[in-house]
C-alpha cells in the first residue's frame, strides 16, 4: 500500500501495520487472551494533541483499526506524539514516566492503562 | 500512580471507605458526599453565625466511598427551589452583596443544586486541626458551588502565628484561583469571611506592607495571566456568574475550571512568587516564612513517606529529595533548588524510620494525616525542580476523569492489588526519570545527525588508521573497526571512503542513528557514491524516516550511470512513492541481471510495506549474489516484519554463517524469538549482541522487556547496570 501520497506521514503508522500482522499471529492471539481491552491510541505528528490521527488496537478481537473507536467507549485512550509512541513501543521511554513528563495523556480505566506496556508491541526488524 | 492520587484527592488512597482528609481536594470529595438529609438543616444555620456541630460525617477517617468526587451524585433529584429560596433567605440576612436576585435567575435555569453542593457548614466538634480542616475545606466547597463562603465563628483553634499566616496567605492565593473571574471585592470577601472566622488578621486590605505585597502579587498575577486589568465592578462576579456554566454533569468540572483559569504552573508558580515576594516584604532574618511553611509541608510529607520501610523507597532520589527540603537542606527559589548553607548531619533515612514505625503502607498514612496544609508545597517543589516541562502531568491529571479512577483505585486498594507496590513503582519511576533525562542528553546529539566520537580511542596516531579499521573490519572485529576508523577521519575528515566504511561498521552493530550521521559524512564528500545512498535510504527506512528515506533511494537512481535516464532531468520538489517505484520497475527492466537494482527496489518495497514484492526482490538479489551476508540479512529482516519469523530466522541463519559477529543479525534473531512470545530464547541472542557491542542500546531495552516477560525480573538489575558478564553466565547461548 502506497499511502505517502499525503504530506505528513506517522512512522508510527508502521508500527500500527506490524501490530495489525501480528495479531493473527499465535502470539498475538495470545495477546489478546492476555490483555482482552481495547485502546485508542491517538498520535499527533508534532505537538500533542494537535493533527491527531487515531488507531484503535482492540486487544478484544485482535485487530488494529485507523481511526476512533465506533464500539463504545474504548478502555483507554492515551495521546502522544508520533515519536514518543514509537519510543514507548520499543521499551525506550518508561509509560509511567512519560505520564508524569505530560507526554503521555491518558484517559479511561486506570488498570488498563497500566496493562499499556511496550512487551505488547512486535519489535520491528533492521534491515 | 500515587501522585496522582495526591494531586487529584488522594481519597483514593487506603481502603475503601476512608478518606484522605488531608488535603482539600480529597475532602472536598467528601463534602459533597454529605448526605442529602442534612441540607435543610444546614441550611438554616447558614444565616448565623453560631457553630453547629454537624453529623461530622465524612469529614476526617470516616467510611465515606470514594465515589463521592465532586458531582459524582448529581443523580440526585432535588428541589431546586425550596432549597434556593431558604438558601437565599439566609442569604439576604447576611447580606453578601445583593446577589440573591441574581442567584434566583440563576436558579431558574436547569442548574443543580444538588444538596451535596450546598455550602456545609464546617464541622465544629472535634480537635482544633479536624474543625480547621472542615472548616477550610468548606471554603474550598463555597468556590465550587459558587456559593460566598459566610462567615462562622469557630471555637478556638489555637492556631499559632505561623500556622496564621500560612493559612492567610494561602487561602488569598486559592481565593484568587477559585474565583479568577470574579471581582477583587468578592475575593477580599471571601478571604475576610475565612480569615476572621479564624480570628486571623486580616490585614490584606489594610495599608502598609502587607497591602502592597498583596498590590504586587495582584499585579504579578494579572500580568501572568493576561487578565483583564483592574477589578470588575461589585456586581460583574453576579453576571460572570451567570455566564459561568457550573456544570455539575461533568465530575471533574471544579479542576478543569481550576486549570481554565490559570493555565500550565500558574498556582504553583503563583505560589512560588507569593513565597519570593513574602521573603522580599518580611524583614524576618534566617529562615524566613515561606521556607518554613515548606519545610513545614515537605517535613510531614517526609512523614508520611518515610512510613514505608522499604529501603529502595527510601534511598530513592525522589524521598530523599522531599526530605531534604522538610530539613531545610534545600530550599526553592524563584523556581530553582538552592542547598541551604548549613548541611544536616546524619542518615536522616534512618532517622526518620527509627522514629516513625509502623508497618503501614505510606498510603494508609497518607490517609490518616490529620492537617490539610495540603499537597500545594510538595507539588511546587516538585514542579519547580524539573522545571516547566513537567507540570504537564499535574494539569493533565486533572483533566482526567478521576471520578472512575478513583472508584477503580479504591476498587483495586481494596482488593490488595497495589500493596506496597505503587510506592515503590512511583520511587523507581522517578529516579529513572532522572536517570533519564542524563541519558537522553547524550543521546539527542547523535540524533541531530552529529556523529559522535568515542573518547580515549587508541587508533589516534596510528600510522594507517583506515587500512587497520578495513583490516579488522574484515575480520569481522565491528567495534575496532569502528575505532579505528573514526581515528581516519579524525586525521583526514575528507575521506569519503573512511566515512562510509564507518557507517556500514555502525549499521551492522545495530547503530543505525551513527551509522546515518557517518554516512552523511560521507555523502558531503563524495555525493553520487552509490553505496553511500543506498545505505542511507536502508538506515532511513529502519528508523521509519520514510520520506527521507525515499529521497535517498531516489537519488541513487538519479546518479546511476546506467539508470540515470530513468528518471526526469530536474530533482521534483516532492517525491511520490509511486514515481519512484515505476522508475525503479523501469530500471529492473532495462537490467535484469543487476543485483543491485533488485536490492534497492526490496529496500523500497519495505518502505510501502509491500512485503511480499520486497521479499521477491531480495531472492531474486540473492540468486545473483549468494554470498552478500547482508542482503540474507535484508531478506530476514523483511520476513520478520511481514511476520514470516520462522522463515526470517533461517535467513538470518544464513547471515550468521557468512559473517558471525554479525551483530545486527543476532540482535535481529531475538527480535524474531520475541515476537514469537519465545522470550527465553530472546534474551540469549539479545546477550550475545550485547556481548559484541555494549553500546547497542535497542538490543538493551528489548533485553529488558524480555526479562520482565520471561519472569526473570531478577535480571532486571544486572540488564540496567549493564553487567554484561553476569548475563552471559546466566544466558549462554
Amino acid at each position: 500500500m502506497a499511502s505517502d501520497e499525503k504530506s505528513v506521514q506517522l512512522k508510527s503508522d508502521a508500527l500500527m501495520e506490524q501490530m495489525k500482522l501480528h495479531l493473527t499471529t499465535d502470539a498475538g492471539k495470545a495477546l489478546t487472551k492476555k490483555i482482552g481491552l481495547v485502546y485508542q491510541l491517538n498520535i499527533a505528528p508534532k505537538k500533542l494533541g494537535f493533527n491527531e490521527e487515531s488507531y484503535v488496537v482492540d486487544l478484544k478481537k485482535g485487530e488494529v483499526k485507523k481511526g476512533t473507536y465506533e464500539d463504545g467507549k474504548p478502555d483507554a485512550t492515551f495521546s502522544f506524539t508520533d515519536n514518543d509512541f514509537i519510543k514507548i513501543a520499543a521499551g525506550k521511554m518508561n509509560p509511567q514516566i512519560a505520564f508524569m513528563r505530560g507526554a503521555m495523556k491518558i484517559k479511561g480505566s486506570i488498570s488498563a492503562a497500566q496493562k499499556f506496556t511496550p512487551d505488547i508491541f512486535p519489535k520491528p526488524a533492521k534491515m | 500512580m500515587a501522585m496522582r492520587e495526591l494531586v487529584s484527592g488522594g481519597a483514593a488512597c487506603a481502603t475503601s471507605g476512608s478518606s484522605s482528609s488531608s488535603n482539600p481536594l480529597g475532602s472536598l470529595a467528601n463534602a459533597l458526599l454529605g448526605s442529602s438529609s442534612k441540607t435543610q438543616e444546614r441550611l438554616r444555620e447558614i444565616p448565623t453565625s453560631t457553630a453547629i456541630p454537624s453529623d461530622g460525617s465524612a469529614s476526617v477517617g470516616t467510611g465515606e466511598p470514594l465515589s463521592g468526587l465532586p458531582g459524582s451524585e448529581l443523580d440526585h433529584p432535588l428541589q431546586p427551589n425550596a432549597q434556593g429560596s431558604e438558601f437565599l433567605r439566609g442569604f439576604r440576612s447576611a447580606d453578601q452583596h445583593g446577589l440573591a436576585d441574581v442567584w434566583d435567575e440563576i436558579q431558574r435555569p436547569q442548574v443543580n443544586f444538588p444538596p451535596e453542593h450546598v455550602l456545609r457548614q464546617p464541622d465544629t466538634n472535634g480537635p482544633p486541626q479536624r474543625v480547621l480542616s472542615s472548616f477550610l475545606h468548606s471554603f474550598v466547597n463555597s468556590s465550587h458551588g459558587g456559593i460566598p463562603f459566610c462567615p462562622a465563628t469557630l471555637p478556638v483553634l489555637g492556631l499559632s502565628a505561623g500556622d496564621k499566616q500560612c493559612i492567610r496567605d494561602r487561602s488569598s492565593i486559592m481565593a484568587r484561583h477559585f474565583f479568577a473571574d470574579k471581582s477583587e471585592d468578592f475575593i477580599n470577601a471571601q478571604v475576610n469571611a475565612l480569615l476572621s472566622s479564624l480570628e486571623i488578621d486580616n490585614d490584606i486590605r489594610a495599608p502598609g506592607p502587607a497591602f502592597k505585597r498583596y498590590q504586587e502579587l495582584e499585579k504579578y498575577w494579572h500580568e501572568t495571566h493576561g487578565m483583564r486589568p483592574g477589578p470588575n465592578p461589585a456586581d460583574g462576579w453576579v453576571a460572570e456568574f451567570a455566564q459561568h456554566p457550573v456544570g455539575h454533569g461533568d465530575p471533574s468540572t471544579w479542576v478543569q475550571s481550576f486549570e481554565q483559569e490559570h493555565g500550565a504552573n500558574g498556582w504553583a508558580s503563583e505560589f512560588e512568587h507569593e513565597h519570593a515576594q513574602l521573603a522580599s516584604m518580611d524583614h524576618i532574618r534566617g529562615a524566613t516564612m515561606p521556607h518554613l511553611a515548606a519545610m513545614e509541608q515537605t517535613r510531614m510529607l517526609a512523614n508520611t513517606l518515610a512510613q514505608n520501610n522499604d529501603p529502595k523507597f527510601q534511598n530513592s532520589k525522589f524521598f530523599q529529595f522531599v526530605s531534604k527540603m522538610s530539613r531545610g537542606e534545600i530550599t526553592v527559589e524563584d523556581n530553582q533548588i538552592k542547598p541551604a548553607t548549613l548541611s544536616a548531619p546524619g542518615d536522616w533515612a534512618t532517622e526518620y524510620q527509627q522514629q516513625y514505625s509502623g508497618g503501614q503502607t505510606w498510603a494508609d498514612q497518607f490517609v490518616h494525616e490529620e492537617l490539610s496544609k495540603g499537597p500545594n508545597g510538595w507539588v511546587d517543589e516538585f514542579a519547580s525542580e524539573r522545571g516547566h516541562v513537567d507540570d504537564g502531568w499535574v494539569n493533565e491529571f486533572s483533566k482526567l476523569h478521576v471520578n472512575d479512577w478513583a472508584e477503580e483505585f479504591g476498587r483495586q486498594v481494596g482488593e490488595g492489588t497495589f500493596g506496597d507496590s505503587s510506592a515503590d513503582n512511583w520511587a523507581s519511576a522517578y529516579d529513572e526519570y532522572l536517570n533519564e533525562q542524563t541519558a537522553l542528553k547524550q543521546q539527542s546529539e547523535s540524533s541531530r545527525g552529529v556523529y559522535v566520537f568515542s573518547d580515549l580511542n587508541p587508533y589516534v596516531g596510528h600510522p594507517n588508521p583506515l587500512k587497520e579499521g578495513q583490516e579488522l573490519f574484515r575480520k569481522g572485529l565491528l567495534s575496532e573497526a569502528v575505532l579505528a576508523l573514526e581515528a581516519e577521519v579524525l586525521k583526514n575528515p575528507d575521506n569519503a571512503e573512511g566515512w562510509r566504511l564507518l557507517g556500514i561498521a555502525h549499521a551492522e552493530n545495530d547503530d543505525d542513528q551513527q551509522a546515518i550521521a557517518a554516512m552523511m559524512r560521507a555523502q558531503e564528500v563524495d555525493p553520487t557514491n552509490l553505496e553511500v545512498l543506498l545505505a542511507l535510504g536502508v538506515s532511513h527506512t529502519n528508523e521509519l524516516e520514510q520520506a527521507a528515506a525515499l529521497k535517498y533511494l531516489y537519488s541513487w537512481l538519479r546518479h546511476h550511470p546506467k539508470y540515470g535516464t530513468v528518471v526526469p532531468p530536474n530533482q521534483p520538489d516532492s517525491l511520490y512513492y509511486g514515481d519512484v517505484a515505476t522508475y525503479f520497475s523501469d530500471a529492473a527492466r532495462m537490467s535484469p541481471d543487476d543485483a543491485d537494482v533488485h536490492i534497492v527496489l526490496g529496500v523500497l518495497y519495505n518502505l510501502s510495506r509491500e512485503y511480499d514484492k520486497a521479499i521477491e526482490s531480495f531472492q531474486t538479489a540473492l540468486k545473483l549474489k549468494p554470498r552478500d551476508y547482508s542482503l540474507w540479512n535484508k531478506l530476514g529482516a523483511t520476513q520478520a516484519n511481514s511476520v514470516q519469523s520462522a522463515d526470517a530466522i533461517l535467513a538470518y541463519q544464513q547471515a550468521l554463517d557468512l559473517k558471525p559477529n554479525y551483530v545486527r543479525a543476532w540482535a535481529n534473531m531475538g527480535i524474531s524469538y520475541a515476537n514469537q512470545g519465545m522470550y527465553e530464547e530472546s534474551i540469549r541472542y539479545y546477550v550475545r549482541a550485547l556481548a559484541m557491542n555494549p553500546k547497542a542500546d535497542n538490543a538493551w531495552q528489548y533485553l529488558r522487556i524480555s526479562l520482565s516477560c520471561a519472569s526473570r525480573n531478577d535480571m532486571l538489575e544486572a540488564c540496567d547496570s549493564r553487567n554484561l558478564d553476569f548475563l552471559q553466565k546466566e544466558f549462554p547461548l
